[in-house]
């Protein structure tokens, strides 16, 4: 009933969803893309998942511009909307570091050592987790509901497991008994920071929805 | 006719200035147009001041009684007392102005209504403090159920804007039937017009000063104003609809100035008291001693300048 009221706010409140989804298609993509080629050397597969990461993360970003294009047609009150637009761009931040680790795995030619596997299994599997509470918290976000300050707090716990296993792995990278190429060592490094860039963004957004959804509080 | 025009000048300055009490932070942060602000608060300001304005008319018109200069002159005085205010930056009230002129000719006529101008002062210290009373309880009640609501953030935005528009055009209903009085009662008080011509004339004369000259102040005051979130900002411009609802009932004209500050400073209570202006609050009692002592002032000076003869010199 009134559906005709709120005719724009419909066609943006679609939009977002419609982002959120392909932001966990270029999640399950990554992960997936991650293991085959890291873990059981599967690269041509690997190179399918990273072309379809690609391809998400692509209309991610053309649902982003459409939502943009849509919000500045009087969608929402001006607070709103600013307020929208920041949230999304954060959260687009995300596929973009999904994208480009795995670009740096297809076209640096990495193999990662069987000493790090375990390790950055599990990072990759709790940034993953960080990316699947946040992507739930815009939800209750968006419906208004309870669970923004718990989903908040999981990731802030998860981000510092991340921040932890990061350390970790770049003091087992750069351990003068390894007999890494140095060469080698500087791009595990940097591929270790990105993903590790991938729980921390997930904690700024989720901040960030916790701060806006107190703000309209009343 | 001619005699009118002061009446219709007051009233096209009381529209100009007062619509962006009731719509200049809805225009100004641009969640309503200022065509569609114009036009609303246009119709239901002559809405208004047909259905509802006789009680704040009958109230003025007994304060004293006037004939047609006399009437005119009332007029020009509270313009010119606007006006002056204006210049200084102080915040204007039409009503306490008009009410000033109309006492300073009762006095040079020795027939004030003290009766009547004691609920009519009453009401001046009234008016902030029934806005920011009246902001503070609906802030409180309509917040309990609106966090409790369950709508979700685009149903929330899209529901806020519509409240917003329709407590707008119950403000200007509620300015119309309040202030109306203000534009034409001492016509009536002349025996110029009966209180429905004088409503009308009062209404349609506040509706073009809207629809011509609102704008500027309408944004000024939007962006004085614009640090109020947008659940603050329809709270602010219901409880100003209300106050002045509340004291049209009572047959008073009050300051819709006064009311928005009032409810504004409702706001600040809710929301901590230091957010509270002591500069502001300053301001609006100079505003409320000087309205009516400069508009009483000028229309002694004109009623005695209009009653000076020429004498010729005895030979």
């Amino acid at each position: 009933m009134f559906k005709f009221l709120f005719k724009k706010e419909n066609i943006v409140e679609n939009l977002i969803y419609k982002y959120l989804e392909t932001f966990d298609k270029t999640r399950d993509n990554f992960s997936q893309a991650f293991y085959l080629c890291v873990e059981e050397g599967n690269c041509r597969d690997f190179d399918f998942l990273a072309e379809q990461t690609n391809k998400y993360e692509s209309m991610a970003d053309d649902i982003i511009d459409e939502i943009n294009n849509q919000m500045y047609g009087k969608v929402l009150i001006p607070d709103s909307r600013e307020d929208v637009m920041n949230l999304l761009l954060g959260l687009d931040k995300i596929p973009h570091i999904f994208e480009k680790s795995l670009f740096m795995i297809k076209y640096q030619n990495l193999h990662i050592p069987g000493f790090l596997f375990q390790d950055i299994r599990n990072l990759v599997d709790i940034s993953v987790e960080t990316c699947e509470i946040l992507a739930l918290q815009v939800k209750h976000f968006l419906k208004m509901e309870k669970g923004i300050r718990d989903c908040m707090n999981r990731i802030d716990v998860k981000e510092s497991h991340c921040d932890h296993l990061e350390k970790n792995l770049i003091a087992d990278i750069f351990d003068p008994n390894s007999d890494i190429d140095p060469y080698l060592r500087l791009q595990f490094k940097e591929l270790v920071v990105r993903i590790g860039d991938i729980s921390d963004q997930a904690d700024r957004v989720s901040k960030l929805v916790n701060v806006l959804s107190l703000k309209r509080r009343v | 006719m001619f005699s009118l025009l002061g009446g219709v000048f007051l009233g096209w300055s009381l529209g100009a200035n007062d619509a962006s009490n009731i719509f200049g932070t809805a225009v100004s942060s641009k969640m309503v147009k200022f065509g569609t602000a114009a036009v609303l608060a246009s119709v239901f300001v002559v809405i208004g001041a047909v259905m509802s304005g006789s009680a704040g008319i009958e109230t003025l018109k007994g304060l004293t009684s006037f004939d047609i200069s006399e009437a005119v002159i009332a007029s020009v005085a509270a313009a010119i007392s606007v006006s002056a205010m204006t210049v200084f930056s102080l915040p204007v009230s039409t009503s306490q102005s008009v009410v000033g002129a109309i006492i300073g000719i009762g006095i040079i006529n020795g027939q004030v209504n003290t009766a009547g101008l004691g609920k009519v002062v009453a009401c001046w210290v009234g008016t902030p403090v029934g806005g920011a009373v009246i902001c503070f309880v609906l802030y409180k009640v309509i917040a309990f159920f609106y966090n409790r609501s369950g709508v979700t953030l685009f149903r929330s935005d899209m529901l806020l804007r519509a409240c917003l528009i329709l407590s707008g055009s119950y403000g200007a209903y509620a300015l119309g039937a309040n202030n109306v009085a203000n534009v034409s009662a001492v016509f009536v008080g002349a025996d110029m017009l009966n209180v429905f011509q004088a409503s009308l004339l009062g209404g349609v004369s506040i509706a073009l000063g809207i629809l011509t000259f609102s704008r500027p102040v309408m944004e000024t005051v939007g962006k004085r104003l614009v640090r109020l979130d947008p659940f603050s900002a329809l709270m602010v411009s219901l409880s100003l609809g209300a106050t002045i609802h509340l004291y049209t009932m009572i047959g008073v004209p009050v300051s819709s100035s006064q009311a928005v500050i009032g409810a504004v400073l409702g706001i600040g209570i809710v929301k901590g008291v230091k957010t509270v202006s002591v500069a502001t609050l300053k301001s609006i009692f100079a505003a409320w001693v000087l309205s009516p002592l400069v508009a009483c002032g000028v229309s002694v000076l004109l009623i005695f300048i209009s009653r000076l003869q020429y004498l010729p010199p005895v030979q």
